[in-house]
């Protein structure tokens, strides 16, 4: 019988052309050597809208936003404008590692499929997934990814918290830097990144485990603040953006080499990202269209989405979700029921149709019944748009014009994470996030 | 000077200079803390006798005890005591319950304010806010016009620099006059505890309970505090570990994650 033992590596945001463009080129030896030794890479499709919240919780419950609840970073309070941080308290299906741990106040249609062959001996290490503070009890260790407002409270059991607390372990780069200090920035995401192999290779080493997951987190901010030094040779910050890559492929190929050499081989291998990412051409802020085209009227008195004033049909919210103001949710809601179809199809046309000298802006715009099914689709946004690569939706309230430029230069894209893993467990469709669980669950109690 | 005192000077040019240049204002009293300091330093700029009428704009749901404490105290402080009330929306039932809480403050606080001042031409209304309340506060000035729908264009306003007041409205408009903006919540109960000052019991620790700040019953809930006396308050806001408290922990952590998803563009 083979080990049920699996070990994955999150690494966010990297995208898959530029895996295979670096891997290419010769800058990522590990991953070539991996990838000749039976694994495959596939280029893989990231949840709706392609925020890593959302996405991460896809991953880690292997369900859609409809089930899982998770739609963005943030969320208006019911019957409010005022906004609040989901958590993981708020992820309405159980994770992989609640699923093997027979863990069942939370259903959903993936823990169906594997209520009888719940194994409770079954231990988990769950290092820095976003969206999973704070820490709840497992069989196991968890420390919280982004956000983590509190490394104690987000890591489970407190031996644990001790330990990261004395090796110096960083939870998150502070990202405010990369604009104003990018060498300071660098340092830190490259000091960032090697305590997280230190630690990783310690649980790794030291504890009993059959599941482990760990994601490098510092990729995603590199890619936001100098996504364009990527590729361009030119670039003030181009070798040091390649450099990151080369210690990212160093640290994946010692976890491969140890996690081989535990497993005789035979365990579950897999690297994957939340979404891909492509340079910023210009940002758009949706609110801005929404008021310039009538839809949104904002009183700058107050703060946030409290601004959201009467008569107001729409708002947008980070990244790309849109909401129609419905009488009875909203306090201010002065859409009827009779007339939110009018206003949501009057929107689409209007979105599909925004251009930038002339291109068109945004690819497609999905109705919430098209993209999501569960108990959880109250919660989901009427539309979320998708837009063409290099146009950056965005859901600032203050912006004056609809398309501006900023400190960024990455933005996400749904259609370009990358996931590597056996060729022989590779299916042959096309891959999308919510499919990993699927598969990570068949390999550790599926059999 | 010591600090209060010097808070209490600023406190009071203010609420003279503003009673000397439109003569025709009221000052508005929930009954809180904030603007029952107000309150005293109105009295103490007129020696006793507030010359102008002081509005308590009353949506109903008020708790028990702050109507209490504002009949004991208008009796005896003196006051010209101007209950604004928005009848026909009381009587038609409007109230957190029915509709939604924004409508409920907008018609019962903000329109029955908006009758009370047409009713009377006040030129201009002293607040009691803080500028440590809450960030959009920051823009705030001492003297703040308004327009007749309420609008305060944050955009376009006088700068006070060096304390000089702008106080001159144009037709239609008031002034909104915030005398005691300069303090923060700590200097608020430590003046509190100076001037030996009454102020409602909801403040105060009642079951391990205690208010932190004052409005309608359906709308307010109170921290967990063993504070019971102004002293305790103090060294509760000046000691305790905000991460210790439930609420405020929850504002904490908010607080960092805004900070983060800032950082990222996504706020």
């Amino acid at each position: 019988m083979s080990t049920p033992k699996t070990l994955v590596i999150g690494i966010d945001g990297a995208p898959y052309t530029l895996l295979s463009e670096y891997m290419e080129r010769g800058y990522l030896p590990n991953f070539k050597r991996i990838l000749g030794s039976g694994f495959n890479l596939a280029q893989m499709d990231a949840s709706i809208p392609d925020v890593s919240s959302t996405s991460w919780t896809s991953f880690m419950t292997g369900v859609n936003p409809g089930e899982h609840g998770i739609y963005g970073f943030m969320e208006l309070k019911y019957g409010t404008y005022k906004m609040s941080f989901p958590n993981f308290m708020d992820v309405q299906a159980p994770s992989i590692w609640d699923i093997t741990g027979g863990k069942s106040e939370k259903g959903s249609t993936l823990f169906d499929r594997y209520r009888g062959k719940v194994d409770k001996t079954l231990r988990s290490i769950v290092l820095n997934i976003p969206q999973t503070f704070p820490a709840m009890p497992l069989n196991g260790i968890l420390t919280a990814g982004f956000v983590c407002p509190d490394l104690k409270k987000g890591t489970y059991p407190e031996s644990a918290y001790d330990y990261l607390k004395s090796m110096g372990y960083i939870p998150d780069v502070d990202a405010n830097r990369a604009a104003t200090d990018p060498e300071g920035f660098f340092r830190e995401a490259f000091l960032a990144l090697e305590k997280r192999a230190e630690a990783y290779e310690h649980f790794l080493n030291n504890e009993s485990w059959e599941l482990f997951i760990g994601v490098i987190t510092e990729t995603d901010r590199l890619h936001h603040f100098f996504f364009d030094a990527a590729l361009d040779g030119s670039h003030r910050y181009h070798e040091t953006f390649v450099s990151f890559y080369r210690k990212m492929d160093e640290v994946v190929g010692r976890l491969f080499d140890r996690f081989m050499e535990i497993t005789s081989g035979a365990g579950l291998f897999m690297t994957m990202s939340d979404h891909g990412f492509t340079v910023i051409e210009k940002e758009v802020y949706l609110n801005t269209w929404l008021k310039e085209n009538g839809y949104l009227n904002l009183n700058p008195s107050r703060e946030f989405f409290e601004q959201i004033d009467s008569g107001s049909k729409a708002f947008a919210m980070d990244p790309s979700r849109i909401y129609i103001n419905v009488e009875g949710r909203y306090p201010l809601g002065s859409v009827s029921d009779n007339d939110k179809r009018q206003v949501i199809e009057g929107l689409k046309k209007g979105l599909e149709n925004i251009t930038y000298n002339g291109r068109p802006v945004i690819k497609a715009v999905y109705g919430k019944d098209a993209l999501y099914k569960g108990r959880a689709t109250d919660k989901a946004p009427d539309l979320v748009c998708i837009a063409h690569d290099g146009f950056d939706l965005k859901g600032n309230l203050k912006k004056q014009d609809v398309f501006g430029t900023s400190h960024f230069r990455g933005m996400h894209t749904r259609h370009d994470a990358h996931c590597i893993m056996p060729a022989a467990a590779a299916p042959s469709e096309r891959l999308h996030i919510e499919n990993l669980a699927d598969i990570i669950l068949a390999h550790l109690i599926g059999g | 000077m010591d600090h209060l005192t010097i808070l209490e000077n600023k406190s009071i040019f203010i609420i003279r200079e503003a009673y000397a240049k439109f003569r025709n204002i009221a000052v508005l009293w929930s009954v809180g803390k904030d603007s029952t300091t107000l309150l005293w330093l109105c009295r103490k700029a007129f020696y006793g006798k507030i010359p102008f009428p002081v509005i308590h704009i009353d949506t109903s749901y008020k708790f028990p005890e702050m109507y209490k404490f504002r009949d004991e105290y208008a009796k005896k402080w003196d006051l010209d005591l101007i209950i604004g009330k928005n009848e026909s929306e009381i009587e038609a039932g409007m109230g957190p319950t029915k509709g939604a809480k924004l409508d409920c403050c907008n018609e019962l606080k903000t329109n029955a304010l908006k009758q009370t001042i047409n009713r009377y031409g006040f030129k201009a209304l002293l607040l009691g806010i803080r500028r440590d309340e809450h960030g959009i506060r920051a823009k705030e000035r001492v003297f703040s016009p308004r327009d007749e729908n309420f609008k305060w264009n944050y955009e376009d306003q006088p700068a006070e620099l060096w304390d000089q007041y702008k106080s001159t409205a144009e037709e239609d408009n008031h002034f909104r006059v915030h005398p005691i903006l300069h303090m923060t919540e700590l200097d608020i109960w430590k003046y509190i505890k100076r001037e030996n000052m009454p102020l409602s019991e909801l403040y105060f620790s009642r079951n391990a309970k205690r208010f932190r700040s004052i409005g309608c019953v359906p709308c307010c809930s109170p921290i967990e505090s063993q504070a019971s006396s102004v002293d305790e308050i103090i060294y509760e806001l000046e000691h305790t570990n905000t991460a210790e408290r439930a609420g405020r922990a929850q504002d904490k952590e908010d607080a960092y994650t805004m900070q983060k998803l800032r950082s990222l563009g996504y706020m």
